[in-house]
């Protein structure tokens, strides 16, 4: 019997559901599968018992975790596909709205992570998932495999005063490039997990930390890191990159 | 007084139908949006640098549009030219998420209303029964959607959320690999665009198309280079009932229509406020000349009657494809591409505005920042296509629903034709819920 799926958007900018569409296994995807609700591409309105759903974007609003409840009780297991259904995402930026990863909310069975989905981890988790395996995400950070010259430890004696590097300076030779943080620029990579093909690095950016950390929430492992290294006091009023993908667990204020 | 509401089915994001009964009769039909996520007011106070890739996340098939529109607004507060090279780039992402975009929306959400508003199928197609309706068709459609992804990958470092964008330029320096990979997809999606075309007219240029998809009166905006099809760069135009044409800078949008910030819409400060359309079809009204042949061939398979219906837009989205993969193959054989400039460092700030104007896939997109003195964010407002369009979508539905339950009485059927009429629109709820 071919596995039923559940595909669902709460809020979101639909960048995980488009690169679902948009993967080249997705017409086998849909002749190996049964849809049972994915509003983006059909007309069926309630939500039936399933084998899997997939759900992105992260929830902002109260009727949403009345649906999310829904498809947890429809389904046998349940996957947050991307930073916003996994973190909490974007959203996470705003002090006025509610950005929370769907675990808040239900049990998961699982995370694909990234802002957006790397395609070709996206799509190897899903021929798993057809064929009714678990998924398994790697356990490294970013620095493990990264191809930059240097790859610094986390000591304090590390001087980050920059979060972008100047537009000039960007250098696309990934081989004879340094270690971000050798050049005081900060880079995610030592507290993120590994599995994105260092797309941002490759194009001579340091990583921000889309795919959330491997152990422990995101926002625990940031503040560890930045109190573990000699930040510019700058960098310490900068508003926007620590929130972007995850909200912290405590009050903001 | 009684609501229905019905939740819009095969469209980009979350939209409701809302229906008001009073008497028996209906009073009012609404495409509306239950969520908001407030990116004007919590990109103020962010750096300027970060912008892009911030609002690249407002949209997933809409990302190179909103990134590259947020860099042109920062450019214009540098005052900064940017190079030949990044211009070209920019025409190519635009293009890679325009393929994207238009296949997707005709493969997964309007030819299967198409084949049944003509008979072709006697029920709304699900993709699994498209492929085995027309196999051909539809593999090359979704040819197309990989190719759009492709190119975003080559150039924008991956298909969604795009790396390279950044204000000031764009990050790549082609190989000759990558130039040639992407002239080769470029091809097949020329070939692909061709046999589509050929199919769309074959199945459609014959049929009359049903009156509830007519606009009668209208107000067209868009983007035009002198009348050429160009939707990176331009002045904007508003053409009234195809006769009266005015053409203006940029920064003067706010003479023509406006928007408070907090409150989704758009008002407009014309006489005739509520026929505003912009997009695919705005754009074939504007443009005069689309300097390909085959294109004024392709358009003259069709008659009147389909110029002022909105189910044209599905055919002008495939003629867009063709000019955008047209475009790209010269684009890839232009030496400018491979001329690289410096990055121009973004320093001293020169207008406390800045203002970014692009044609997105759905239309006009503008983002406008406004810097206090001590040149940190305090302003932004964001124009986004399909709310430009949401007056006209709900005076189409109103109409049409009322004449439609006055003769069936038929609450069910309202529901399901109504949304025909939203999803030719091609809306971008994520975009509209910015």
């Amino acid at each position: 019997m071919k596995p039923r799926f559940i595909i669902i958007s709460l809020t979101s900018c639909s960048g995980c559901i488009t690169t679902l569409m948009s993967l080249d296994i997705f017409p086998q995807f849909l002749e190996r599968t049964r849809i049972i609700y994915f509003q983006f591409i059909s007309d069926v309105k309630n939500i039936k018992d399933s084998d899997i759903a997939l759900v992105e974007g992260c929830v902002s609003e109260e009727t949403q975790i009345t649906q999310l409840r829904e498809v947890r009780r429809h389904a046998k297991k349940v996957y947050a596909l991307g930073t916003c259904a996994c973190f909490g995402g974007i959203l996470s930026l705003s002090s006025s709205k509610i950005a929370d990863p769907i675990s808040n909310y239900i049990e998961i069975d699982g995370i694909i992570p990234g802002c957006p989905l790397p395609s070709k981890l996206f799509g190897n988790c899903l021929i798993r998932l057809v064929e009714n395996k678990d998924i398994t995400l790697s356990e490294k950070t970013m620095c493990a495999n990264c191809s930059l010259k240097g790859n610094m430890k986390i000591n304090s004696h590390i001087n980050i005063s920059k979060i972008n590097p100047n537009p000039e300076e960007i250098s696309l030779d990934e081989e004879n490039s340094e270690c971000f943080l050798e050049n005081g620029i900060l880079c995610l990579g030592p507290i993120t997990r590994d599995g994105c093909e260092y797309k941002c690095i490759k194009m001579g950016l340091p990583c921000e930390g889309c795919m959330g950390s491997v152990s422990k929430d995101f926002t625990s492992n940031l503040i560890n890191y930045l109190s573990l290294i000699n930040l510019s006091q700058e960098l310490k009023d900068y508003v926007g990159i620590f929130y972007r993908y995850s909200k912290p667990k405590f009050g903001r204020g | 007084m009684l609501k229905v509401i019905d939740v819009c089915k095969r469209v980009e994001g979350h939209g409701d139908v809302k229906i008001l009964l009073q008497n028996d009769e209906i009073s009012l039909v609404n495409f509306e949006f239950e969520i908001y996520r407030g990116f004007e007011n919590f990109l103020i106070g962010k750096k300027l640098l970060d912008i892009p890739k911030i609002v690249s996340r407002i949209c997933g098939l809409c990302y190179a549009s909103q990134a590259i529109a947020s860099c042109k607004a920062i450019e214009h507060i540098y005052n900064i030219k940017v190079s030949e090279q990044t211009v070209l780039l920019r025409h190519l992402l635009m293009s890679g998420e325009l393929i994207k975009s238009h296949s997707m929306n005709f493969f997964f959400q309007t030819l299967p209303d198409l084949l049944a508003i003509f008979d072709f199928s006697q029920k709304t197609l699900t993709p699994y029964e498209l492929i085995n309706y027309d196999p051909q068709l539809t593999s090359n459609l979704y040819e197309l959607i990989k190719i759009g992804n492709e190119i975003n990958n080559l150039f924008g470092g991956r298909s969604v959320h795009l790396i390279s964008v950044i204000p000031g330029g764009v990050i790549y320096s082609p190989s000759r690999k990558n130039i040639s990979l992407a002239r080769k997809k470029f091809q097949n999606a020329l070939n692909n665009l061709e046999w589509i075309i050929e199919k769309f007219i074959e199945l459609f240029s014959n049929q009359i198309p049903p009156k509830e998809y007519y606009f009668p009166h209208f107000i067209f905006v868009g983007l035009s280079n002198s009348g050429n099809y160009d939707r990176y760069s331009g002045t904007l135009r508003i053409k009234e009932n195809n006769k009266n044409l005015i053409e203006f800078e940029k920064h003067n949008y706010s003479s023509y229509f406006g928007k408070e910030i907090d409150l989704r819409g758009i008002d407009f400060y014309f006489e005739n406020k509520k026929n505003v359309i912009v997009g695919p079809l705005s754009r074939y009204n504007i443009i005069e000349n689309y300097g390909i042949d085959e294109i004024h061939t392709y358009l003259e398979y069709f008659n009147k009657s389909w110029k002022n219906n909105i189910l044209f837009a599905n055919f002008i989205r495939l003629l867009e494809m063709y000019i955008e993969v047209y475009h790209g193959l010269q684009i890839l054989d232009d030496p400018s591409l491979n001329k690289r400039e410096k990055f121009s460092s973004l320093n001293s700030v020169r207008n406390l505005d800045g203002i970014g104007v692009i044609e997105a896939p759905r239309g006009i997109l503008i983002h406008h920042y406004h810097l206090n003195e001590s040149n940190s964010i305090d302003r932004i407002k964001l124009f986004v296509a399909t709310e430009f369009n949401i007056p006209l979508i709900n005076e189409m539905i109103t109409n049409y629903a009322r004449e439609l339950f006055e003769i069936t009485g038929d609450i069910n059927l309202v529901k399901k034709n109504v949304q025909r009429i939203i999803r030719a629109f091609d809306p971008c709820i994520s975009c509209a819920t910015h």
